[in-house]
């Protein structure tokens, strides 16, 4: 269902023609190795591209711009994917079959994309200061905003921990400090530089024929000269000591974080069973953490896990009170042995694969949900399609989870508590 | 059932009244998992006065949204949340100044979540302690909106733009209110107003038309039994009681609320038009892409928090703007300058046709959206339209017609302005 062409070297659109919707998606992305010197750069990047264009100088130009498109969007986006960050844009437009008769859709979006991409005013060699500026400081209070979540907080302090070793511990957005030594010339050469080595993935989903999408394409390609350094494919995780690590502040409710590390990651044929576990164990309602540390035992606000597959980590994040942290850390630890021994009833596995194979079916029903998945499996190497992994999570047995979980190793832990007590 | 096909949104629409007088829609989207479904009354927090087997009744204020809480008790015990959880699906529902809709999603289990859906809606069950202690969570509710600031701006600009439409009085009605509604209201109105052949059916997802009309028959029974008649006994003119009302309250900046009395609409296809009309005004005076939006953003007197558009509700509508600002006079005079302004100049061909475009492309890109479509379906259904016909509406629709609304509409006597200024700083106005 997915159509993968390669339009030149390091530049594949992919393509899932589906005539169900009445709006369509284009996005483009720039995939980079995630690392600290460009993190902040990237982050901020199509920000500064939506500002404006050569024939759309300001923000009305380029809303009155999408309002001929019928409406149509243009958003920012920026990814995390394992080892990998990706930067660009992301289209949504009514399908051609709805224009008015003699009118398109499509067309006109992708020159419209193309002018947000290539046709920047440029002054002192660089991006338009005020753009720029303006962008650093939406996105250091984006980054900022991030931080007073404590929730999130905690589990990028302990991501850190845990990643010290490679770029998973790094932040998506980059931090504040970087963002703001970011200059429009800087940016723009950085830019100038991605666009021509990096690798470069376009995804469309609507009702035109892959091949028409990809002709379209052309005259923006044609006018990058492209010197592609292919990507390092993705890792898993780099070993490192692991590390408890307390932090005071001034909060309400403390914050536990604990991560595990598997060999287990999306490129492997445990995969599945790994996600199952994971539900089983934390994801949901009806998981162990939930069901007893949360119900039974009255230990915790809040209680999850997370298993992040590109990288072979899941995460333990408790909502807890300050005196409640050994006990809660015990508990967790005999949930999952619990897993480890077999202690897993068979309506809890049912219920967990039942809960993956709801979230995977609901991934057809949108545009969005649909470029979410491919584009991201793509660069993650999950080589599955929808429904292959969806069958593969049906076949999941007792025996399957229960190895995974045997897996899974307590690596470090984080835990956020308050100055009283 | 009688099927229907809009070629230019590509869309087909079953219906059917059923024996008992409800009315069944059903949108089958092929392919597509999830299902939802949306059982819905002609009524809402306005229709406080009607007869109903020959007898006149005059409810308190608020009883359509407590109605609307204590449908979802059964007798034993029942809870329907969880009932519908353990089906994998999710139920809410609303209550609006002229509506109340009850709605799940699901994936599965279609057939079962749309019986409860339809079981406990129909299904009346008030006790007086149930109803004793809704009256505590409710009165919290209420004590929750007067400190919500938005809620507040809007609610006195009702009272400052009309005289006696029901509208004056929030949904939630009062503390006062409430303590009048026992479970003999609740069954009063239930009985008035949750008949078949005042409510609505509408499904959208991969479904079986047919079956859904089946599950309803089942349900609901064949029975037609005659709602209670609206009376409507409030007048409204054109003009205002108050030009302006302002408050204080504990807000970072001076909030506000305009408002511009319109002429009620009725029903049926004209009225459709002159709401699509009205609409497309609200774009082209202050929408992203006007360009009164652009100078008032860079004047500093909007910021990204305003917005507005054209409200329509039973026995009334009006043109609404909201927002933070500095200077809410500034603004209401803007607004009225260049809707005087548009209303003499006329608008561009060129500009025009890219609003409409752009208005059409908008909705049409909705239809994506099950619960969108379905609530737009409901909504106009009551109106006695058939939502898939916008396109055809939007096509006719001439440059002239959003000029003559503007000139007619956006007047300084048919203005009020709702401002909430922060406490412990200079007061703008009043």
């Amino acid at each position: 269902m997915i159509e993968t062409i390669s339009l030149s070297p390091g530049v594949t659109l992919r393509c899932c023609r589906d005539d169900r919707f009445k709006q369509g998606c284009l996005s483009v992305q720039l995939v980079r190795p995630m690392t600290r010197q460009e993190s902040a750069a990237n982050a901020l990047l199509p920000s500064v591209l939506l500002r404006g264009t050569v024939s759309c100088p300001d923000l009305r130009a380029i809303t009155l711009r999408l309002d001929t498109l019928y409406g149509a969007s243009v958003s920012p986006l920026v990814r995390r994917v394992g080892d990998y960050q990706t930067t660009g844009l992301y289209c949504g437009f009514m399908d051609d079959r709805f224009a008015l008769p003699g009118d398109a859709v499509l067309q006109p979006m992708v020159k419209f994309l193309e002018e947000l991409l290539l046709d920047s005013p440029v002054e002192n060699g660089g991006f338009l200061e005020t753009f720029v500026e303006s962008e650093k400081k939406n996105l250091i209070s984006t980054i900022e905003s991030e931080r007073n979540d404590k929730r999130v907080y905690a589990m990028s302090r302990l991501l850190k921990i845990l990643c010290r070793e490679d770029s998973f511990g790094l932040s998506r957005l980059g931090e504040p400090e970087q963002v703001s030594t970011i200059t429009p010339k800087g940016l723009y050469d950085h830019y100038q530089q991605i666009l021509r080595s990096s690798t470069m993935e376009l995804f469309y989903v609507g009702s035109a024929e892959s091949s028409r999408v990809a002709q379209l394409l052309k005259p923006m390609l044609s006018r990058i000269r492209r010197q592609w350094q292919p990507l390092s494919p993705q890792t898993g995780f780099h070993p490192c000591p692991g590390d408890n690590v307390v932090e005071i502040m001034d909060v309400a409710q403390g914050k536990l974080g604990m991560g595990f590390v598997t060999p287990i990651t999306n490129r492997d044929s445990r995969f599945p069973a790994m996600q199952v576990l994971n539900t089983l164990f934390g994801g949901g309602m009806t998981s162990k953490l939930f069901v007893n540390i949360r119900e039974k035992h009255s230990l915790c606000y809040s209680i999850g896990s997370a298993y992040y597959g590109a990288k072979g980590i899941v995460t333990v994040s408790a909502g807890i009170d300050f005196d409640k942290e050994a006990q809660t850390r015990e508990e967790v630890l005999a949930q999952l042995k619990a897993c480890q021994d077999g202690c897993i009833t068979p309506e809890e596995l049912t219920a967990a694969k039942e809960a993956v194979l709801s979230s995977l079916r609901a991934t057809h029903d949108s545009p969005g949900a649909i470029e979410g998945y491919y584009a991201t499996a793509a660069l993650s190497t999950l080589n599955l399609t929808v429904p292959e992994y969806m069958s593969a999570v049906a076949k999941v047995t007792m025996g399957d989870v229960v190895a995974a979980a045997r897996e899974l190793k307590l690596h470090s832990t984080y835990f956020l508590k308050g100055e009283s007590q | 059932m009688i099927r229907a096909y809009y070629p230019e949104l590509d869309e087909t629409l079953y219906r059917e009244t059923l024996e008992n007088g409800l009315p069944v829609l059903v949108i089958p989207r092929k392919g597509f998992t999830k299902k939802i479904a949306y059982f819905v009354t002609d009524y809402g927090s306005i229709h406080r006065d009607f007869t109903l087997e020959g007898q006149e009744y005059h409810a308190p204020a608020g009883v359509a949204h407590f109605l609307e809480h204590k449908l979802f008790d059964l007798p034993g015990e029942r809870d329907v949340s969880a009932e519908f959880a353990s089906m994998g699906a999710s139920t809410n529902a609303f209550t609006s100044y002229d509506m109340t809709a009850y709605y799940f999603s699901c994936t599965e289990h279609f057939d079962d979540c749309l019986k409860l859906l339809l079981e406990f809606v129909s299904t009346p069950y008030f006790t007086d302690e149930s109803v004793a202690k809704e009256q505590g969570i409710i009165d919290q509710e209420i004590g929750m909106n007067e400190d919500a600031s938005d809620s507040r701006v809007f609610e006195n600009l009702m009272q400052a733009l009309y005289h006696a439409h029901p509208i004056r009085v929030p949904i939630l009605g009062t503390s006062a209110t409430i303590r009048e509604i026992t479970p003999q209201v609740l069954e009063t109105c239930h009985r008035a107003f949750y008949t078949p052949e005042n409510m609505l059916l509408c499904v959208v997802g991969d479904v079986e038309p047919e079956q859904v009309a089946k599950i309803a028959r089942q349900v609901l029974g064949t029975d037609h039994r005659p709602a209670g008649v609206k009376q409507y006994l409030w007048q409204e003119d054109m003009t205002r009681p108050k030009e302006e009302v302002s408050l204080s309250m504990e807000v970072a900046m001076p909030m506000f609320s305009l408002g511009f009395k319109c002429e009620s609409l009725g029903k049926g296809e004209q009225a459709i038009r002159e709401e699509m009309v009205a609409d497309l005004a609200a774009e082209a005076l202050f929408g992203e892409s006007s360009e009164l939006y652009l100078k008032l953003y860079e004047d500093g007197l909007i910021d990204s928090s305003f917005g507005g558009g054209f409200e329509t509700i039973d026995g009334c509508a009006m043109l609404l703007c909201s927002g933070d600002s500095d200077n809410p006079h500034a603004v209401r005079d803007a607004i009225v300058a260049q809707g005087e302004k548009i209303a003499a100049q006329g608008l561009e061909e060129e500009a025009f046709l890219r609003m409409k475009r752009s208005a059409l492309g908008r909705r049409i890109r909705g239809l994506d959206s099950f619960d969108a479509t379905c609530f737009r379906v409901c909504a106009y259904h009551f109106s006695d339209f058939d939502y898939f016909r916008f396109p055809e509406i939007y096509r006719d629709i001439q440059p002239k017609e959003i000029c003559d609304f503007l000139g007619r509409v956006v007047r300084a006597d048919r203005c009020s302005l709702s401002i909430i200024n922060p406490i412990s700083s200079n007061p703008i106005g009043g």
